[in-house]
C-alpha cells in the first residue's frame, strides 16, 4: 500500500516553497520604496491597469512606467484584474501615499467614478487611458483610441480580404464590456453595407483564446461554407486562427483587433491576415506627459479632457514595422 | 384504573411486510406504561401511530374514551400526546432556553422574540424538572448528556403535554443520569403524565414501570402488571424461550498472556491514568464503567487511534512501540468500536466491503482485486458468524443492528488478531443478538484469543466475563473474579476512586 | 439467499423479493433515474439534431467528443478527490500551471549558467504533469498534515497556482510551441492536433485515462480505500486504511489529471497562455456531480463523471452551434446541472424508501 512514499511527499514541500520564492522573487511592481511613507511633495505616479496577462495591458503598464521614471518620477503599478472593487481599495493606497498622479485603464465605465472623485478629493489628479468613463469633470484626461474609427478600419480591410462576399462569423469580446460592443458596431458599420458578406454566426468567446478555439470549431461544424473570421480583440483572433489551422479549410481569412505582438508576427507569417492597432504605448506616454506637465503647471492643463487617437490598421504592407502596440513612424 | 390513550386492533403494512399485526394496547392514565420487544418487534412502528407519524393501515386510536384521527405530529401534540426520540433533536449551540422554544419563539410585537419570557418559562420548567440550579442560558453543548435528555422533556412538557413517549432515552446515560432521569418520571406521574416508555434495558425498566406490554414480531404477546411480573418471565416472552440461555460463559482454559498493558497513560479531557492490565489467551476480561471514565479512550489508545503519552503495551510479549493503528492491527489486536454507525461502518457500502476493509489490500492478483478471492473470504466470514444478510452486496445499513455489529466483528477477525478489544459490544441491539454475541465471544475464546470487552450492562459484564476490571476517573479501581464479583462491589468501585486504596 | 454483484460501488439497493405494483413501478423509475445522465444526453443529442441537421455528423461528434475530452479529464482527477469527501477548487490553476511550465520549456527552454537546454516534447509533457501532480501533493500535505479544509486549501492554490502561472511568463503569452528539428523539441502538437484512426489523440487520451481510473476505482485495493475514506473516515482509520497517505494520493491524481487537460488544450491551441482554463474547475465539479458523485463523500463511479462531462459538452457545443446566445447558455447550463441534482435526491429517496421496505 505505497501510494506516496514520504520522501515524495518532502520534495512536494520543497518544490511549493521554491514556487513561494519565485513569486516574491520576480514580481514587477517598480516600486523603489516600498511602504515608507512618500515625502509631502510627492514623486509617485501610481500606474493602474487591467490584468498584465493581456500583452496590450502589460504594453501600456511598461510604457507608462518607463516613461514616468524617464521623467524623474517614482511608480507604482498595480493591477486591478477587472475588478472595481479592487480598484477602489488600490486608489485608496495611492491616496494614502499621497500620489502625484494616477494613470488609470480603469475597471468600469460607472463603477469607477467614485473612486476618480475621491483623488480629486484628496487633489490627486487621474488621467485615463484606454478606457472611458461615463462623467466628465472628474478625471483630468481622458485618452482613448478610437475604438469605433479602428473598427471602421478593421471592417473595411475584412470586406476587402473576403471580396465583399461570403459568409462569416463574428467572435464578440466580454458582453459587458464597453469596447466589445463598440467594436462590434463599428465592423458592422461597415460589413453591413455589403449585401453578399452574410453573417451566418455570433459568439461571445469573452476574450478567451481557448474558448474562441471550441466555439470557432463548433461554428465551423456548423457552417462549413464560412470564408472569414472576424474578431473582437488579438486574443480571441488567435484562438479562432488555431481552429482554422487545425481544419482543413486553411484559406479563411482571420482578422483580430489590438495589434498585439503574437498577431503581428503571424500576419508577418501570412497566417491571420490583419489586425488594428490600438497605439496603447503612444497613449500611456502621452498620460504620462500630460501628467508631468499639470504637476509641473501647478494643476492646469491646456489639453482637452476627452481626447481621442486614432487607431492604425495592420497588414502585412506594415507588419515589419509594429513594435510593443505602436507603428514605427506613426 | 382509568385508560388514557387506547390503540384498538392496530395493523400496519409496509409494502408486503406486515410491521404490526392486530395490535391492541392500553396505556394507563397517570402511570408509567413500559414496552418492551427485541427491535423490529414493533414497538416503534405502534408509537409512530400513537404520535401521528405514520397512519395504520387499519384499526383505531382512542384518546378518552373517544375516537381521534392522528394525521400528524403536530395534530398528536395538539391533543396533548409527546414523543422523545431516541436520538436528541436538541442544537448544541444554542442555549437551554432557545432550545425549548425553538420554532415556536415567544413573541414580543410581531417580530421580536422575547428571551426575557423564554427565560422565566424555561426557569419554570427546569424547576419542574428538579434542575432549578440549571441557568437556562447555559448552552446546551455545554451539558452532560443526561440533562441535555432532560431539555428534551422540557421540550414536551411546555406543550402541556398529557402523555409523553419516551423511545429508550436511557442507552447513553450513566447510572447517576438514569437515577435523576427516573426521579423526573416518578414527579411527572405525580403531575398525572402517562409516560409511555420504551426500552431494552431490563434492570432499569423494572424501577420505574407499572405496566410492562411485551411484543414480538408485530403482535402484542403479553400486557401484565410489573409487580406480577419477574425479569425471567420479561425475557421469555420477549425472545420466547428460558433467560439462562441468554448469556453463554466462558470455561476455556486460561493459556499465555497475549496483551500486556503497563502504566499506560492518555492526557486529555477524559484521561487514562497509569493503567496496567493483562489478557490472556481463552480469557474474556470485562471492563466495567460509567460513561466518561476513559473506557473507550483505553480501547482505542491500544489499538493506536490516540498516543499515549507514557506506557508500554506488548502484544505475544513483544513491545510495540510505533502505536500507530497499523502497527497494531500488524502485532495482533482488532478493535471493534462502541458507535456502529460512527466509527464501524462505511455506510455507502455493501455488506462484502465492508467485511474486506482491513484486508482487501491482501486480495489482490497482479494488483487487481480477485473478485472471486473476495466473494469467497466474506462469504465464509459470513456463514462462520452466522450474518443474517440479503446479500453480500447489499448496503451495510439495510441489516439489524446486530448482524451490523458481526460485519464489524468479522472485519476484525480477519485481521487475523489475537486480542480482540469489543467496546460495548452488545449496546443498542436486542436480546436474541446479545445472546449470539456472547456466544461468539465465548467461542472466541475456546478457539484461542483474547477478549477484552467494555460493558456498562451490570447483567452483561456479570454473565459473560472470567474477570472483570473497573474503570472510573481513567483508572482502574478495583478487579474480580466471575467468582467474586457482585452488583454492588461493580457500582460502588465505579462510583469513586477511593476503591483503589482498598484493593490495591 | 441472493448476491448481487456489484463491479461499481455504486449505491446499491439490496436485492428484493419480486413485488407486484408500485413497488415494480418504483423500481423502473430508479433504473430511470440511475441512468438519467445518459438520459439527459439522449434526449440533448434528439433535441439538437432535430434542430440542426449539423449535429448528428459524424464529424461533429468527433469534434464534440474531443472538446468534452479535456474537461473529463480534469474531472475524473476531481472525482477521485471529492469519493474522499474533499474538493479541488485548484485544478484550473495547475491546468494553467502546467500549460505555462510546458509552453516555457518549449518556447525558451531551460536557463542554466552554462547555456539554454531543450527537451523533447515526451519529456517536456512528463514534466508539466510532474509539476501538476507536485502542487496536487502541496494541497494533498495541507489537508492532511496541516489539517487546513479542502475547501480553503485548494481555493487558496487556485490562487497561488495562477500567480505563478502568470510569474513564469511575466504575464506574457508563449505564442509558438511547434519547436524546431535542431532543438529536437518538434511534434508538441500530436496531443492536441493530430488523429489516430479519425479519432483525435486527445480523445484517446480521455478513454485511456478513464479506463485506468474505473480499474484503480473499483479493481484495486486503494480503490476501495478512497470510498471508505469518503463513506466513513474514522471507520478507515480504524479499519487501518493509511487514510492521510489516500488523501495526498487523491489529490496528486487530480494534480496530475489538471496537468494533462491543460497539456492538452494548450497543445491544441498551439499557444500558452496564463489564464488557460480559468474557471475550468467548476465546469469539472459539475462534471462530476451531474454524474451521480456525492459531495459528501463515498458515492460516485468515474463513467458517471465521464457522462456529466459529455452532457455538459453536448450541450454547450449545442448551444453554439444552434447559435443561442452568450447569456441564455450560462442559463441552460445552470438550470440542466441543479435539475440532476434534483434528481440525484430523488434517486436517493426513492431508493431508501427501497431498501426500508424490505429491511
Amino acid at each position: 500500500m505505497k501510494y506516496l512514499p514520504s520522501r515524495r511527499a518532502f520534495i512536494a514541500v520543497s518544490a511549493a516553497s521554491v514556487l513561494a520564492l519565485a513569486a516574491c522573487g520576480s514580481g514587477d511592481e517598480s516600486s523603489s520604496g516600498g511602504s515608507s511613507a512618500a515625502p509631502a511633495a510627492s514623486k509617485l505616479v501610481v500606474i493602474i491597469t487591467p490584468s498584465p496577462d493581456n500583452v496590450f495591458f502589460k504594453a501600456e503598464q511598461d510604457a507608462a512606467a518607463a516613461q514616468a521614471k524617464s521623467l524623474g518620477y517614482e511608480t507604482l503599478v498595480l493591477s486591478h484584474d477587472d475588478d472595481p472593487t479592487k480598484q477602489s481599495q488600490q486608489f485608496d493606497t495611492a491616496i494614502s501615499r499621497k500620489a502625484a498622479a494616477i494613470i488609470l485603464d480603469n475597471a468600469g465605465a460607472d463603477a469607477s467614478v467614485t473612486a476618480i472623485q475621491r483623488a480629486k478629493d484628496a487633489s490627486i489628479p487621474t488621467f485615463l487611458i484606454d478606457r472611458e468613463i461615463n462623467k466628465t469633470g472628474v478625471a483630468v484626461a481622458q485618452i482613448v483610441s478610437n475604438n469605433a474609427q479602428g473598427a471602421g478600419l478593421g471592417g473595411q480591410e475584412f470586406a476587402k480580404l473576403m471580396g465583399n462576399k461570403g459568409e462569416y462569423a463574428e467572435l464578440l469580446g466580454k458582453p459587458t464590456d464597453t469596447n466589445a460592443g463598440v467594436r462590434s458596431k463599428g465592423y458592422h458599420g461597415i460589413l453591413d453595407q455589403y449585401p453578399d458578406l452574410k453573417m451566418v454566426a455570433q459568439q461571445s468567446a469573452n476574450w478567451d483564446q481557448a474558448e474562441a478555439l471550441q466555439k470557432t470549431q463548433t461554428i465551423l461544424q456548423a457552417h462549413p461554407n464560412i470564408k472569414g473570421i472576424i474578431a473582437g480583440n488579438d486574443t480571441m483572433a488567435l484562438g479562432a486562427y488555431a481552429a482554422v489551422q487545425a481544419s482543413n479549410k486553411k484559406d479563411i481569412v482571420v482578422v483580430g483587433f489590438d495589434g498585439s505582438p503574437d498577431v503581428v508576427s503571424s500576419i508577418q507569417k501570412k497566417g491571420i491576415k490583419a489586425t488594428v492597432l490600438q497605439p496603447a504605448s503612444k497613449i500611456a506616454q502621452m498620460a504620462v506627459d500630460q501628467a508631468d506637465a499639470y504637476i509641473k503647471a501647478g494643476g492646469k492643463t491646456d489639453q482637452p479632457e476627452k481626447q481621442s487617437i486614432d487607431c492604425v490598421l495592420v497588414n502585412p504592407d506594415n507588419a515589419d514595422s509594429v513594435k510593443d502596440f505602436a507603428v514605427a513612424g506613426s | 384504573m382509568a385508560e388514557i390513550l387506547e390503540a384498538h386492533n392496530i395493523s400496519k403494512n409496509y409494502g408486503g411486510v406486515r410491521a404490526l399485526k392486530d395490535v391492541t394496547f392500553t396505556a394507563y392514565r397517570g402511570q408509567v406504561n413500559v414496552l418492551v420487544g427485541e427491535n423490529g418487534a414493533g414497538k416503534s412502528t405502534l408509537m409512530k401511530i400513537l404520535s401521528g407519524s405514520e397512519q395504520p393501515t387499519s384499526g383505531e386510536i382512542l384518546l378518552d374514551g373517544e375516537p381521534v384521527q392522528l394525521d400528524s405530529p403536530r395534530t398528536a401534540q395538539a391533543r396533548g400526546i409527546g414523543i422523545i426520540h431516541q436520538e436528541l433533536s436538541l442544537f448544541p449551540n444554542m442555549s437551554i432556553a432557545e432550545n425549548l422554544f425553538a420554532g415556536r419563539e415567544l413573541r414580543r410585537g410581531s417580530a421580536f422574540v422575547d428571551a426575557g419570557g423564554q427565560r422565566r418559562r424555561a426557569r419554570e420548567v427546569l424547576k419542574r424538572l428538579g434542575q432549578d440550579s440549571v441557568d437556562p442560558d447555559t448552552l446546551v453543548g455545554d451539558l452532560p448528556i443526561g440533562q441535555q435528555q432532560l431539555v428534551e422533556i422540557g421540550r414536551a412538557l411546555l406543550e402541556d403535554v398529557r402523555v409523553l413517549i419516551m423511545d429508550e432515552p436511557t442507552s447513553a446515560l450513566s447510572n447517576h443520569e438514569v437515577d435523576v432521569l427516573f426521579e423526573v418520571m416518578a414527579d411527572l406521574r405525580e403531575q398525572d403524565v402517562t409516560v409511555i416508555y420504551i426500552s431494552h434495558k431490563l434492570d432499569e425498566f423494572r424501577r420505574i414501570g407499572d405496566w410492562v406490554t411485551v411484543f414480538r414480531d408485530g403482535s402484542l404477546v403479553a400486557h401484565e402488571s410489573m409487580s406480577r411480573t419477574d425479569t425471567g418471565w420479561i425475557v421469555r416472552q420477549m425472545v420466547g424461550r428460558d433467560p439462562d440461555s441468554l448469556y453463554v460463559r466462558n470455561s476455556s482454559p486460561v493459556g499465555d498472556v497475549l496483551l500486556d498493558v503497563r502504566g499506560l497513560t492518555v492526557p486529555g479531557t477524559v484521561k487514562v491514568d497509569d493503567v496496567s492490565l493483562t489478557v490472556s489467551a481463552g480469557e474474556v476480561v470485562g471492563i466495567y464503567g460509567l460513561m466518561g471514565a476513559g473506557r473507550t479512550e483505553l480501547v482505542e489508545t491500544l489499538m493506536g487511534m490516540r498516543k499515549a503519552s507514557t506506557g508500554e503495551v506488548s502484544v505475544r510479549g513483544v513491545n510495540e512501540p510505533k502505536g500507530t493503528v497499523q502497527a497494531r492491527m500488524a502485532a495482533g489486536l482488532a478493535l471493534v468500536p462502541e458507535d456502529r454507525q460512527r466509527d464501524g461502518l462505511v455506510q455507502t457500502m455493501s455488506v462484502r466491503d465492508n467485511i474486506l476493509l482491513s484486508t482487501v489490500a491482501r486480495m489482490t492478483r497482479s494488483g487487481l482485486l480477485n473478485g472471486a478471492a473476495e466473494q469467497k473470504t466474506a462469504k465464509e466470514k459470513v456463514g462462520e458468524l452466522a450474518i443474517k444478510i440479503p446479500g453480500l452486496g447489499a448496503v451495510v445499513t439495510a441489516l439489524s443492528g446486530g448482524n451490523q455489529q458481526k460485519v464489524v466483528l468479522a472485519r476484525a477477525l480477519l485481521t487475523e488478531p489475537v486480542v480482540l478489544l469489543l467496546d460495548e459490544p452488545t449496546r443498542g441491539i436486542d436480546v436474541g443478538a446479545k445472546s449470539q454475541i456472547a456466544g461468539l465471544m465465548a467461542e472466541l475464546a475456546a478457539q484461542g484469543f483474547g477478549v477484552l470487552f467494555i460493558s456498562s450492562e451490570l447483567a452483561g459484564v456479570m454473565a459473560m466475563a472470567d474477570r472483570v476490571l473497573v474503570m472510573a476517573r481513567g483508572r482502574i479501581t478495583a478487579e474480580f473474579t466471575a467468582e467474586n464479583v457482585t452488583e454492588e462491589a461493580l457500582v460502588a468501585a465505579s462510583a469513586s476512586e477511593s476503591v483503589l486504596e482498598g484493593h490495591s | 439467499m441472493t448476491d448481487t454483484h456489484v463491479a461499481a460501488p455504486a449505491p446499491t439497493a439490496a436485492p428484493q423479493p419480486e413485488e407486484p405494483g408500485s413497488t415494480a413501478l418504483a423500481r423502473a423509475a430508479l433504473l430511470l433515474l440511475r441512468g438519467r445522465t445518459l438520459v439527459v444526453l439522449v434526449v440533448l443529442i434528439i433535441i439538437f439534431s432535430s434542430i440542426s441537421s449539423e449535429y448528428l455528423t459524424q464529424s461533429n461528434l468527433i469534434l464534440m467528443t474531443k472538446h468534452v475530452a479535456i474537461n473529463a479529464i480534469l474531472a475524473i482527477g476531481v472525482t477521485f478527490v471529492i469519493l474522499t469527501g474533499g474538493i479541488d477548487l485548484s485544478v484550473g490553476s495547475i491546468a494553467g500551471l502546467s500549460s505555462m511550465v510546458a509552453g516555457g520549456l518549449l518556447f525558451k527552454g531551460l536557463n542554466f549558467p552554462g547555456g539554454t537546454v531543450f527537451f523533447s516534447v515526451a519529456v517536456v509533457i512528463l514534466i508539466g504533469i510532474v509539476v501538476g501532480a507536485l502542487v496536487g501533493a502541496v494541497n494533498g500535505l495541507l489537508i492532511t498534515r496541516f489539517r487546513v479544509a479542502p475547501f480553503i486549501a485548494t481555493l487558496g492554490m487556485l490562487y497561488v497556482a495562477r500567480g505563478a502561472a502568470q510569474l513564469h511568463s511575466n504575464g506574457g503569452t508563449y505564442p509558438d510551441l511547434a519547436g524546431t528539428e535542431a532543438r529536437g523539441n518538434t511534434g508538441f502538437g500530436f496531443i492536441g492536433v493530430d488523429s489516430i484512426l479519425g479519432i483525435p489523440v486527445a480523445v484517446w487520451i480521455m478513454v485511456a485515462v478513464a479506463a485506468v481510473a474505473v480499474v484503480v476505482t473499483t479493481k484495486t485495493p486503494f480503490g476501495k480505500h478512497i470510498f471508505a475514506v469518503g463513506g466513513n473516515e474514522r471507520a478507515a482509520v480504524l479499519s487501518g486504511i493509511r487514510v492521510n497517505r489516500v488523501k495526498i494520493a487523491v489529490y496528486v491524481i487530480s494534480g496530475a489529471c489538471a496537468a494533462l487537460a491543460g497539456l492538452l488544450l494548450t497543445s491544441e491551441l498551439g499557444a500558452a497562455y496564463p489564464d488557460t482554463a480559468t474557471t475550468y474547475e467548476l465546469n469539472a465539479i459539475a462534471a462530476a456531480v451531474l454524474g451521480g458523485t456525492a459531495l459528501a463523500g463515498g458515492r460516485g463511479t468515474i463513467i458517471g463523471t465521464v457522462m456529466g462531462a459529455f452532457v455538459i459538452g453536448f450541450l454547450s457545443d449545442g448551444l453554439v452551434l444552434v447559435g443561442v446566445s452568450t447569456f441564455w447558455q450560462s442559463v441552460v447550463k445552470g438550470a440542466v446541472i441543479i435539475f440532476a441534482v434534483i434528481t440525484e435526491q430523488a434517486q436517493q429517496r426513492l431508493q431508501s424508501s427501497l431498501t426500508r421496505r424490505t429491511a
